[in-house]
Parts: structure tokens; sequence; C-alpha cells
């Protein structure tokens, strides 16, 4: 039986943060296995690797400023339901297609959060890529490639680190230097964790990060002068990195995913009626392939420091949206998609004007396309005899 | 002067002012939302949170999107009683 650990919280945690409280629990320290919040938010139960010992207080104190971090003074969010088709009958399959992936070799793990992906998953992702695409041309989007890798300065810049410092994930390379190089090529092994063994003091210091996001990129590009006619549609797939501790168990929650972003510059008006727009034609499309899901408000994960202001902002502007798709085997939803208003936020940070001297708006509409796939496997099952025509026929 | 016998809007220039981090000649009457670097998403939530502490007023996801400017600030305050 594993170590667990039950504490209650300082304060009661609101039903609408018992979720968000638990996904941080996993950043609490490395003994956590599992953290659950109960559903009536007056309990928390830890699930340890190891025995205690003299940690508990230090683990109770942590966990107690993440609850009071989050809960104390929380303004209730507004949600807002923009489409409900969470009763659409779907595929009728009920399993958890992540095993039955394993188990056909269509699905390998190469470490927690990363995995490589067989032929049914990756036709199946195109399928979908080529969807988003359409999507994208359907508005004029220019095409962009991203490169993998962000300059640390860039996410500095536009306050990421303060926001999300918990899932960064961090680029760095061995110091020039012959003794340092000679050194690891020498002696150099991974433990039986999968960590290598070279000494901290041989990586240089961090300029990059692994992005995590695609649209940064493209407001970067524009940064410091006037918006090129105004507006700007783009569009561009990347890779993209969430560090999220033991939150990473399959497909639902990768360490390294896949996102295709349309992303709108310009106006207000313009951003705001072409993510709307974006919205409409996806309904169209989720309609026609008879997936289950619901768009309604929602809020990025921010770390427990800016938690509560940004959370309470983002829900009173109704800055962003996702499109959560059934998972009937666990009767829960899965974020698949987001709809995303970012104000003037980045045309201010970034210097990026529109004719009249005004910062540009920007927004952008993003598809997990790992995720998108494993929902709609969840809702129709491996067998592309049971799924729906237009996914079969173009498949 | 205390803040309790100050105008309602030198008041409300006063909060905004200390919750920005700016000077108060910088805070105009007419200043709105997004018109100071500080009057960010963060700053605005500092803002409202000196709101509730300093007036008693509730903060909801309304009023977060509504009190955008001294004068919609203004505006609000004075409908709940204070003059």
């Amino acid at each position: 039986m594993p170590e667990t650990l039950e504490i209650v919280p300082s304060l009661p945690i609101p039903a609408h943060l018992v979720g968000e409280v638990q996904s941080k629990l996993a950043y609490v320290d490395e003994i956590i296995a599992r953290g659950e919040v109960a559903s009536s938010g007056d309990r928390i139960t830890l699930y340890l690797h190891s025995p205690l010992g003299v940690k508990q207080g230090e683990l109770e104190e942590k966990v107690q400023r993440v609850v009071l971090s989050m809960v104390k003074g929380a303004i209730r969010p507004k949600v807002q339901v923009l489409e409900d088709h969470l009763d659409r009958p779907a595929g009728g399959y009920h399993a958890d297609p992540h095993e039955e992936l394993l188990r056909r070799g269509e699905l390998s793990q190469e470490t927690r959060g990363v995995f490589a992906l067989g032929p049914l998953l990756a036709r199946l992702i195109t399928w979908f890529e080529v969807r988003f695409v359409e999507l994208a041309d359907s508005f004029g989007a220019s095409p962009y490639r991203f490169p993998t890798l962000i300059p640390a300065s860039y996410l500095e810049r536009v306050d990421y680190f303060s926001a999300f410092p918990h899932s960064l994930t961090f680029a760095t390379h061995l110091h020039t230097d012959l003794d340092v190089i000679d050194g690891f090529a020498r002696g150099t092994a991974c433990n039986e964790h999968g960590e290598l063994n070279a000494p901290p003091d041989s990586f240089a210091p961090i300029r990059a990060l692994l992005s995590p996001a695609v649209c940064y990129h493209l407001y970067f590009a524009l940064a410091d002068r006037p918006l090129p006619g105004g507006q700007v549609v783009a569009t561009a797939v990347g890779n993209c990195f969430r560090h999220e501790a033991i939150n990473l168990t399959s497909l639902e929650r990768l360490w390294n995913f896949t996102m295709r972003e349309v992303i709108f510059v310009g106006p207000k008006d313009f951003v705001l009626d072409h993510r709307e727009t974006a919205r409409q034609r996806m309904a169209n499309l989720f309609g026609q392939i008879g997936l289950a899901y619901r768009v309604e408000s929602a809020n990025d994960p921010f770390f427990i420091g800016e938690f509560r202001k940004q959370v309470a902002f983002q829900s009173a502007f109704q800055l962003k949206y996702e499109i959560r798709a059934r998972l009937p085997f666990k009767d829960s939803t899965l974020a698949v998609g987001s709809y995303n208003y970012h104000q003037d936020f980045f045309g201010r940070r970034l210097n990026i004007s529109l004719p009249d001297g005004a910062p540009a708006h920007t927004g952008c509409v993003a598809f997990g396309l790992e995720r998108m796939a494993y929902a709609f496997l969840a809702q129709f099952g491996l067998d592309p005899a049971n799924w729906p025509e237009l996914v079969r026929n173009g498949y | 002067m205390s803040f309790q016998s100050m105008d309602l809007t030198d008041r409300v220039r006063d909060l905004l002012a200390q919750a920005l981090q700016v000077p108060s000649e910088v805070v105009g009457a007419e200043l709105s939302f997004g018109d100071l670097p500080q009057w960010d998403s963060m700053g605005h939530m500092e803002v409202m949170v000196q709101l509730e502490e300093r007036f008693g007023v509730e903060i909801s996801a309304d009023t977060i999107a509504a009190l955008t400017s001294v004068e919609a600030i203004c505006a609000y305050l004075k409908e709940n009683g204070h003059a």
C-alpha cells in the first residue's frame, strides 16, 4: 500500500476550484505520486512514493500555501457555454483507447509524457490537420514555420516566467570547453531513472527553452514595427512543451505535443469577429462527424502566484473558450482546442502597432492534435469501420 | 488631507496610483484600462482588490469587466452609496 497523507485545507475549496487545486498538487513536492481533492473541498489526500518522516510538516505547509494562494479571495468565474453537444451519441465506444493503443503498438511511451505514435494515430491526426488547415485557408491565412526553441528573453518579455513557471522546459548544451566535452564523452551515463549523471556545471547558461506555444513566435516576428497591412491572419503547426509533472499520464496530457494554430492580429473587432467565425466553422465540421463536445469559458493554467487574479480577469472578459470533447469511458471531458483573445496585451508588450498608432489586438484558435485524435478514438473506437463516413473515407 | 475627506474622483485617482504604483499626477480623471502600461490585467486586478478593501464593494466577474475607467469606477461607487 502506498503511503498516504490526509490534509484538511485551511480554507474549504469551492467546487469550481477543486480540479484546479488538484492539478497544482503535482508541483508541491517530488515525493507526491498523486494528489486528490475531495469533491466536497474539505479534504486533500496525498499518495506518496515513500514514507514522509520529518518532512510531514514541511509538506503540509506547502499544500496549505497552494490552497491559500488559489482559494483566498477567489472570485467565482462567469461560466458561459457557447455550444453544448455533449449528448450526441458519437460512436457508442466506452473504453479508454490508451491501453488498446499500447497493446496494438500504435502508441509507445519513450518517457513520462512523451509518446511515439503509430500509423493509425498518425493518419487520424493528419485527417484533422487537413481540416484545420482548411479552416486557416478559409481566412486566407499565411503559412508560417516556427522553431521548436524560443529565446528565454522572449518569454521574459511577455511575463511567461511569472505566469507559468511550473511547466517550463529548458534547453541547454555543454559548455564550449574541451575538458568539459571530453569529460562528458568519456564518463556520462544514465541512472535507473534515465537521468544523466553529468555534473550540472557541465551545461551552459540557459538562453532558450522548448516553446510552450505556437502563436508567440508570430507576435515576436511582428514586434517593434507597424503591422503590415493593418491586419494579419497566419497559421502554423508546431511542437509545444509543457511539463506537467505527475499529471503526465496518457495522451490526455503530454510533455511534448503538437498544436495547430490559426492566429489573428489586428483591430479588436477584426480579431473577435474572426475568432467567432472560426468557432462557427469548426462547429460545422464537428457536427458533420458527430463529435460530442461543449464549448465553454475557461482559463489558462496559471501558477499559484498569479492564478487568482489572472483567472478572474480572463473570466470577466471572456478571453478563453475551450472545446471540451467527451471522454465516455470516464464520464468526463478533455480540452482539445481553444478560442483565445489576448486583448492588446501582446500589441502593447511587443510594440505591434496598427496604422492609427494604437497597439494591435491578438487572438488565436488552437488545436491539440494528439488530444483531438485521442478524444475521437475515445468516442468512436479504434476500428475505422465504426467511424463517421467523412473520417473513414478520408483517412 | 485624509483619504475620507477627499473628493470621490480624487480618492479613486489616489487608489489607482497606489494600486498601479504610479505617480498620482499621471492618473487623470479620463484614465482608462490600458492607457498606462501598469494598468494591464494584473494591474487591473490589483485595482479591484483595493476597491474591495477601501470601499467594501463586492467584486465579481461583471464588475471586473465594467470598472475599466476612473469615470466608471466613480459612477459605480456613487451608485453604491459613496459620495
